[in-house]
């Protein structure tokens, strides 16, 4: 595993609701449709639908954080965005197939945050630890401990999600 | 505790005694199906990681079921890649156009899948094959991984058991009852039930349901969420996959004191033919609340109804008639043994006299292949496995209906949605 691998961020907390779907609401139609990869492409179209200007407003260690039923969908174009930018996510609940695309690309993401929604404000200065689950909203002084990305599943986001796994794997075995 | 029959399935893929819902785990599947959209990007994704060998050749099945027909530039070009990359990898078990048919219902016929089975998909409707008691796990894109190291992380999902209890009534069909559950399985639906990433193992009164009906449940409650779908095998699925397995096989059942996440009953004895409306499969109504809506465009087929008995539904109600003028209708066999058996067996004559396209073994109009598209304003009766807006890549201004295969062909006969028991 990379053992430099940054599993603590702490930065600003973009908050979103319940129910935010990954089409047309993470990132277009047309994106996904379209079988756009490339973050350069992804960037500028992140949550412009339901928040213009957030990618302007992103930065390196922020943490989104969202309610319940985040991401519907199985596709992966949302996550290689934030994943891009240096993000993590915190939400309250997201479809299974929406949380392996998201770890996937190699985002740092911890499903289940039960009721993290009324724990933050959009704003707020807050740090997340995803490798051992704790939480901090430092703008309110409060913490709290969530369920960890699973320790079997750390190699692969460390590495950059599947393909990067995929790519240390054939590595190891020539 | 016990386990459900799925977790007996994938503790034995895994080589673990036991397994429970939540549990990650690596299961080596019997073999790996990967259909036509996504053979040649897996092949070139797996070129620029510079993985240049699959794991195991021989467990790979490649089959071509969404673009029998290459109808544009770029599915000429992906077909011969893939080619190319069955050759390159050294895959036996490649399925050309006209080979096989649909990838989820020929490994059936042909004793590739039996009871039991365990595989891993790319393409979600890989619950069909929880009709014979097997199980299919889709895992999109990251079959790439699979095709290289041989399996890949997999949660053990939770069961939810449906019992069905009563007989159905005549004129009304599996197919009826997946629309029906998939309209109280949905989310905020009547049942109640969260589906995500949840297996659906049906129990009760299924002895009258045969192969064809087994794999037609299957079909709605996947649109819904359902991750696999699991029908244990009655004596007549054990005997049917007896004669024709390629291996041998142990059929799999839920122990008594298995947990499972949830219990629901419904009565299927007072059941009316159902009728999904335009959206979604979970749209579902009573037929007689649409009953006379016009149609001018219909489709028998998918992984949903496209077995052997499905066909036979629908050319009894079409023996000796006629479609209704200005009704075009598309039959699509699911594999390419039941092409043939509908010449062998006299039924290929009743579906052209009645007036009706046969087109080539797969998954015909469902794959979004611009086979048999719509106009604006027309309205389609299907027995596709999703109905949102453009899909047969027609017009958004379309009604896209879905009903049983019996439903579906007395509407054509008639031009406007039909009771099938009135034809009966």
């Amino acid at each position: 595993m990379a053992d430099d691998f940054q599993w603590r961020l702490r930065g600003t907390c973009h908050k979103f609701g319940d129910n935010v779907p990954h089409l047309d609401g993470v990132v277009p139609e047309w994106l996904v449709n379209g079988r756009y990869f490339d973050p350069k492409d992804i960037i500028p179209e992140l949550f412009e639908m339901i928040r213009p200007g957030f990618h302007k407003e992103a930065k390196d260690g922020d943490i989104i954080v969202t309610g319940k039923n985040f991401g519907m969908g199985p596709k992966m174009n949302g996550y290689i965005g934030m994943h891009a930018l240096g993000m993590g996510l915190l939400c309250e609940s997201m479809p299974f197939l929406a949380y392996r695309a998201a770890l996937g690309c190699g985002l740092r993401v911890l499903d289940g945050c039960q009721d993290i929604t009324t724990m933050v404000e959009q704003g707020d200065e807050i740090e997340a630890d995803f490798a051992t689950g704790e939480f901090i909203n430092h703008s309110k002084k409060t913490d709290h401990l969530f369920q960890p990305i699973p320790e079997s599943l750390r190699e692969m986001v460390a590495l950059g999600g599947s393909q990067g796994w995929l790519k240390q794997w054939w590595e190891d075995q020539n | 505790m016990g386990m459900t029959a799925v977790e007996k399935i994938l503790a034995r893929a895994s080589g673990k005694d036991t397994v429970k819902p939540g549990d990650i785990i690596y299961p080596k599947p019997d073999f790996i199906l990967v259909h036509d959209g996504l053979v040649s990007p897996s092949k070139e994704q797996l070129d620029n990681l510079g993985i240049t060998r699959v794991h195991d050749p021989d467990k790979l099945i490649f089959v071509t079921d969404h673009e029998v027909i290459q109808l544009s530039e770029r599915s000429i070009e992906r077909i011969q890649k893939n080619r190319e990359a069955a050759k390159a990898w050294g895959v036996k078990r490649f399925y050309d156009a006209g080979q096989g048919g649909h990838g989820h219902l020929f490994p059936m016929e042909r004793g590739i899948v039996t009871p039991g089975t365990f595989y891993f998909d790319n393409d979600r409707h890989c619950t069909s094959v929880g009709g014979i008691g097997a199980i299919g796990f889709r895992v999109g894109a990251e079959i790439i991984t699979v095709l290289a190291t041989g399996t890949v992380w997999t949660k053990v999902p939770s069961t939810l058991r449906v019992s069905l209890k009563g007989t159905l009534p005549k004129g009304v069909y599996a197919r009826d009852i997946g629309f029906y559950l998939a309209s109280g399985l949905k989310d905020g639906g009547f049942l109640q039930a969260e589906m995500d990433y949840r297996v659906l193992e049906f129990a009760g009164d299924l002895e009258q349901f045969s192969l064809s009906e087994r794999v037609a449940l299957t079909n709605s409650p996947t649109e819904v969420r359902a991750y696999a779908v699991f029908v244990p095998p009655s004596e007549e699925i054990i005997a049917y996959a007896e004669e024709r397995a390629e291996h041998p096989f142990e059929p799999v059942y839920s122990d008594k004191d298995a947990e499972f996440d949830g219990d629901i009953e419904i009565n299927i004895s007072g059941l009316e033919p159902q009728i999904a409306v335009t959206g979604s499969p979970a749209n579902s109504v009573n037929l007689s609340e649409v009953a006379g809506t016009p149609i001018q465009h219909a489709f028998i087929g998918s992984c949903g109804s496209g077995m052997w008995d499905d066909l036979v539904t629908a050319a009894k109600l079409l023996e000796g008639k006629h479609l209704a003028p200005g009704v075009r209708m598309f039959v699509v066999p699911g594999t390419e043994d039941s092409l043939k058996r509908l010449t062998a067996e006299g039924l290929m004559g009743i579906l052209l006299d009645a007036g009706v396209f046969v087109l080539p073994a797969g998954c015909g109009l469902c794959s979004s292949n611009p086979l048999g598209p719509l106009q604006d304003g027309e309205a389609s009766i299907s027995t596709a496995s999703a109905n949102e807006r453009g899909r047969f890549r027609g017009s958004r201004d379309a009604d896209m209906y879905l009903g049983s295969p019996a439903t579906v062909a007395a509407s054509a006969i008639n031009g406007k949605i039909t009771d099938p028991r009135d034809l009966l």
